[in-house]
């Protein structure tokens, strides 16, 4: 058997899981009941949010290991669950490692994805419908949907100009959705500022990173549960930050 | 009659959605953008139902929790995305804008407890869903599959 191949595929696997924004007990777990279908007898998988390691000794007795660093990610639930029903299907029964390595390559690729658009329409829909869950009235909730897709547009397009950096990014959307309630509460569009900020804000709270800790926590990964804790609060610090930069900036006009 | 179908059914059809659109964000495809609006829904009418409170979103949790767990089963899916989009209304947003407003404004006294509001809500939610979860799994255990991934 070819051990490295084997390696490459288990590192693979866990690379694409923690890329969808799994926890880190089903990546660990993942990797592992995929070597153990293969025949190891003790791999060693170790993952926290941004590095997953995969180690294995080869029949003589010589450690091989492999380590795969994760970049900054969002949430593909679709790719989350392929990655879950494939390692599923492969541990079941394993096929020729090779056949096994093109179908993990092949996840994201021939996986449904929503146009931009429809990531946009997302982006401008969920605060259009906060803002009656929070006491706004229709004026609001036309607003909401055009601070939303305003940010959406910063998020998905403005990459190249305000960086990757999440902190700064989070900011600066923030920032916009502020200025921009006001500006159209000013011209008579929206009704209430607070209302249609905070169902913009809505999309950029933390509530994901904060369920992802809780849960990593409750698996006994403490680790990476406090590092996810300490994501949340940045984000949320990142928010009220950029808020208050964007009223400030609003109330010069 | 009208007041429950304002108080309560236009809410939860917002919240339903809300939680659609988020389904576009993450990815998520067919029956899950259902499940995950349903979610949604759900959490916030036992939110309203419970009276609107750090203890009704904990509650709301629990439901969402359950309701998720049961969902995976279901499914045969990992039970993730679905607590993730069906707890985001509950997301204490509002408590962020209304310290970080507070604090602005100097006002130390109501940021501090606008904080720990928030901070409790956040607390809460993540308690109730995971406490949820536990206890569900513990008292049904998952079906033996073969290679269980």
């Amino acid at each position: 058997m070819d051990y490295d191949k084997l390696l490459n595929m288990a590192a693979e696997l866990g690379y694409q899981l923690m890329y969808s924004g799994a926890e880190i007990y089903r990546v660990e777990e993942s990797a592992r009941r995929l070597l153990y279908a293969y025949g190891l007898e003790n791999p060693e998988v170790f993952a926290i949010p941004n590095c997953v390691i995969v180690s294995v000794d080869t029949p003589e007795g010589h450690p091989i290991t492999r380590m795969r660093r994760v970049p900054p990610h969002g949430t593909d639930i679709e790719l989350l669950e392929r990655c879950n029903g494939l390692c599923r299907r492969l541990c079941a029964a394993p096929p020729p490692i090779e056949e096994a390595q093109a179908l993990i390559a092949a996840l994201p690729e021939d996986e449904p994805r929503y146009s931009p658009r429809g990531v946009l329409l997302g982006y401008g829909v969920a605060p259009a419908f906060f803002a009656p869950l929070f006491g706004g009235g229709l004026a609001d909730l036309v607003s909401a949907f055009l601070c939303g897709s305003a940010v959406g547009v910063c998020l998905l397009y403005g990459g190249r100009f305000i960086g990757a950096n999440g902190f700064f990014r989070t900011a600066v959307s923030s920032a916009l959705a502020s200025l921009l309630a006001m500006a159209l509460v000013a011209v008579g569009v929206g009704e209430s500022v607070d209302v249609v900020t905070i169902s913009t804000l809505m999309v950029l709270v933390p509530g994901v990173a904060l369920t992802n800790a809780m849960r990593e926590i409750m698996a006994g990964d403490t680790f990476s549960g406090l590092s996810r804790t300490a994501d949340a609060i940045l984000v949320a610090s990142a928010i009220a930050l950029g808020a208050a930069a964007g009223q400030a900036l609003g109330g010069f006009f | 009659m009208e007041t429950l179908f304002y108080d309560y059914v236009v809410p939860c059809v917002c919240a339903f959605l809300a939680c659609v659109g988020f389904t576009l964000m993450f990815n998520i495809h067919g029956m899950g953008k259902l499940i995950a609006g349903v979610g949604g829904a759900l959490s916030w009418l036992v939110y309203l139902l419970a009276g609107s409170t750090i203890f009704a979103a904990f509650l709301a949790a629990v439901a969402i929790g359950v309701f998720a767990e049961i969902m995976s089963r279901v499914r045969l899916c990992p039970v993730t995305g679905y607590v993730l989009v069906a707890l985001l209304p509950l997301v204490p947003g509002g408590g962020i804008y209304y310290a970080m407003r507070h604090c602005v404004a100097g006002e130390t006294q109501r940021f501090l407890s606008t904080l720990l509001h928030t901070f409790g809500m956040a607390a809460a939610l993540a308690v109730g869903a995971m406490l949820a979860s536990s206890v569900f799994r513990a008292m049904f255990p998952r079906l033996r599959r073969t290679g269980k991934g």
